[in-house]
């Protein structure tokens, strides 16, 4: 890999004095840059008290609740979810390689993995709509009490979250292709995305298993 | 000549040429001082909505059953001029929601948040400007719907401005109005964390050279303690009036109690508890900007430093910290551990504390300075007194055994007025008429500033004072027709006045309309680079109206906010104030202490 810079900066010009420091070079952040990271931690600190704000709800029904899940309905699968588990974190995987990627200007890889992460995005919805369609065949419509409020309003406001990052990392993914994705944009997309998979483990926990 | 520090400011923030297309300079801006204007505008005309609906309950007050003149024949036509019932729910939810969410706040965080944040700290725009833009346009689709809900079958909102539940579900409050203003107040939660997000990361990032976070004015301490409250706790706000819209659409169950023996229902009470966490921070989320500029205009007009100026900076952040851990003295009379009961009143009553630090350095402020009273400086002693009447009540309603006497009567509206829209009020026309200046290039008339004054001081503390005596004497809030309770039909003639002050104080508003109008179309003289002599950047740093670019050399900061006074700089300049950024001649602001 460091022999792929060494060659690149032979070709367009002169060569860089100390090698070692050209990865370090690249990542250091710009001031414009770091403003843009706190903005981001503020909105994603911002958007966690939202969840948790929804978790507390879901905490005050459930405790109030004489049975979870009610004897009439139907228990909630955790296989499905659990894998899905498993493609959000593939994908947040992707997108950190995606990232690094971009950091050494391979940004044919990069678009690569942007792709697949919004292609494992995509895999996530499915695999959720397949979990939705099977609850609801088996009797729970959202009308159908707190335990069905609960599963139906987390689950589709979060896969929302999904829908947004995913549009947002393909679109990254074609630019990334033209050299247009700029790094702040995939880095803030990529945190956006780590937390949207955080959000869904503490829902999967919570809602599935508990 | 540069120092290094300004040479990386200025590499970082460069200056970009103004938009010249009409659209991108006056409607789609993102240049924050035109983003703070526009906010005024939405904030000012709906201030005159919500007073409009506050005159209807005052006049549903004194004359319950009898035709509202003039607004009557406008507004209320399908009912000869009377304000039926439902009518009048209407009026009180929309009342409280308007002034709180749509014109309080714009006016407040938008406005002086926009206008004032870059200016002060010596930066050319926010840190995010086109977030900024977005920001108000979410706001103003906020305020559209909730226009919208008037225009539906069934009226507007209904349910009280807290929207409990089961008031607030389809089975309370059927219809389309209630469900555009749960979405309204969502929509506007989305456009203050957007505005938040950016005031926060302005403030960490862009301030000058030199502007360290104990140089900076009062008012942008004011302001980015709230920003911080808006981003942590409007997004609670957003999702209980999510789980609201659901319920009302969706059918689901979070805050309807169901019957089903083995699925449980959903509990009403969670509202109060998602709407508390939220509603507390709230307060203080209006109230610390008014602090934040009374901070700043006290000591501009005493002509003396602010007393022990991280004292306060200190008592408004153990303020907000504390704001957050108080929600549930809302809720004593809901239903309570004792136990739990009781902290909540230790923490309220705890609140006091760094409360009294904040106005006793007020009034050591103003203690042997030379005051000046123009018309910014008689609307801050004016928010000093009310703001003090508020939190005095205060202190009997954070107390159990008292708030179970006094819970829901006309006393917490008058508590909740002093201090809310009150204090905030008067705190903002304190700002308008400071920073009119700065903002439109023009001094406001001081003879109609000065009669706008009194009408407004003295009209808001005998309306709310009212409220107070009334609710004291057991008059319950929000009723329809409060006398027919024989106990309170003794208190009719209180009503009446109160009422009678409430239009006398509507009135004398628009002497500020006139003085506003008259100002900015008028032949007022420009009103120069600094009219008040003070000493922060937006004042001597910048001209007047700044340009695109705010500053044509971002400035180095030397000095803290309040530099008055000082026999040195008399010395040194002949005048009695030092700009923050100014360096005095001869090297002198070696001689003079620069304080941090």
């Amino acid at each position: 890999m460091l022999g792929a810079n060494i060659r690149r900066g032979a070709a367009t010009g002169p060569p860089p004095p100390d090698v070692p420091e050209l990865g370090r070079y690249r990542l250091r952040r710009t001031e414009d840059e770091v403003t843009s990271y706190i903005g981001m931690v503020i909105f994603l600190a911002s958007w966690a008290m939202m969840f948790a704000a929804l978790f507390f709800a879901y905490a005050v029904v459930r405790v109030r609740a004489p049975m979870w899940p009610p004897p009439d309905q139907p228990a909630l699968p955790f296989l499905v979810p659990g894998l899905n588990t498993v493609v959000i974190a593939a994908s947040s995987g992707a997108v950190v390689l995606g990232v690094r990627a971009h950091a050494r200007g391979r940004h044919g890889r990069e678009s690569l993995l942007l792709g697949v992460a919004a292609g494992l995005g995509a895999v996530f919805l499915g695999l959720q709509v397949l979990v939705w369609v099977g609850v609801w065949r088996a009797g729970l419509v959202p009308s159908g009490g707190p335990y069905a409020s609960v599963f139906y309003a987390l689950t589709a406001f979060h896969a929302l979250h999904v829908l947004v990052g995913l549009a947002a990392l393909a679109v990254l993914a074609m630019r990334s292709r033209a050299r247009t994705a700029t790094r702040t944009a995939v880095r803030l997309w990529g945190m956006f995305w780590h937390f949207v998979g955080v959000v869904w483990g503490a829902l999967y926990v919570a809602v599935y298993l508990v | 000549m540069s120092t290094s520090a300004q040479v990386l400011a200025e590499a970082a923030q460069p200056i970009h040429p103004p938009p010249t297309s009409f659209w991108r300079q006056y409607v789609f801006s993102i240049d924050h001082k035109v983003i703070g204007k526009q906010f005024l505008w939405a904030g000012l005309l709906f201030l005159l909505v919500g007073g409009t609906l506050a005159m209807l309950i005052r006049w549903q007050w004194a004359f319950p059953y009898r035709p509202v003149p003039v607004l009557g024949q406008i507004f209320l036509g399908k009912s000869g001029g009377v304000i039926g019932p439902a009518t009048y729910q209407q009026i009180f939810t929309t009342h409280g929601l308007v002034m709180i969410f749509f014109a309080v706040t714009p006016v407040l965080i938008g406005c002086f948040g926009n206008f004032l944040i870059p200016l002060m700290i010596g930066a050319r725009d926010m840190a995010f400007p086109k977030l900024n833009m977005y920001s108000f346009w979410t706001f103003l689709l906020s305020q559209l719907l909730v226009l919208a809900s008037f225009l539906t079958d069934l009226g507007s909102a209904g349910a009280g401005w807290t929207t409990y539940p089961p008031l607030s579900t389809n089975v309370g409050t059927p219809g389309l109005g209630q469900t555009l203003v749960v979405a309204a107040i969502f929509v506007t939660g989305v456009s203050s964390t957007m505005g938040a997000i950016n005031y926060v990361t302005t403030v960490i990032r862009l301030r000058a050279p030199g502007m360290g976070y104990m140089r900076l004015p009062l008012t942008i301490w004011g302001i980015w303690l709230t920003a911080i409250l808006n981003a942590l706790f409007v997004p609670v706000l957003g999702s209980a009036a999510l789980l609201l819209l659901l319920d009302r659409n969706f059918g689901t169950q979070f805050f309807v109690a169901g019957a089903s023996a083995v699925r449980g229902g959903g509990d009403p009470i969670l509202f109060q508890h998602l709407f508390w966490i939220f509603g507390h921070p709230e307060v203080y989320i209006l109230i610390l900007p008014a602090w934040g500029i009374l901070g700043d205009v006290l000591p501009f007009f005493a002509r003396k430093p602010h007393h022990w100026y991280k004292g306060t900076v200190l008592a408004m952040v153990i303020v907000t910290v504390l704001s957050a851990m108080v929600y549930g003295h809302h809720m004593f009379m809901t239903g309570m551990s004792p136990l739990l009961g009781e902290g909540f009143m230790l923490f309220t009553l705890l609140i006091s504390a760094p409360s009294m630090v904040v106005v006793l350095n007020w009034v050591l402020t103003l203690w042997r300075g030379s005051l000046r009273f123009d018309s910014p400086m008689l609307f801050a002693l004016a928010t000093m007194f009310v703001f003090g009447v508020g939190g005095l009540t205060g202190l009997f309603l954070a107390d159990i055994s008292m708030d179970l006497y006094l819970h829901d009567t006309m006393f917490v509206v008058g508590h909740f007025h002093f201090t809310m829209a009150a204090a905030s009020f008067i705190a903002a026309m304190t700002g308008i008429y400071f920073w009119f200046p700065k903002i439109f290039g023009r001094r406001l008339d001081e003879r109609l500033g000065k009669a706008h004054f009194w009408f407004t001081f003295i009209g808001i503390t005998l309306v709310f004072g009212g409220q107070l005596l009334a609710g004291y004497a057991g008059q319950q809030r929000r009723l329809f027709d409060p006398f027919q309770y024989t106990f309170i039909q003794q208190l009719r003639g209180l009503n009446r006045w109160t009422s009678f002050f409430a239009f006398a104080l509507f009135a004398g508003q628009f002497i500020f309309v006139w003085n506003f109008f008259k100002t900015l179309f008028g032949r007022a003289a420009p009103a120069g680079a600094n009219p008040w002599e003070v000493t922060t950047l937006e004042w001597t740093a910048t001209g007047t109206p700044p340009p695109f670019h705010n500053f044509d050399r971002i400035p180095e900061v030397v000095r803290g906010p309040h530099e008055f006074s000082n026999p040195e700089v008399r010395r040194l300049t002949g005048r009695d104030f030092a700009g923050q950024a100014e360096v005095l001649p001869g090297g002198g602001e070696r001689l003079v202490a620069a304080k941090g």
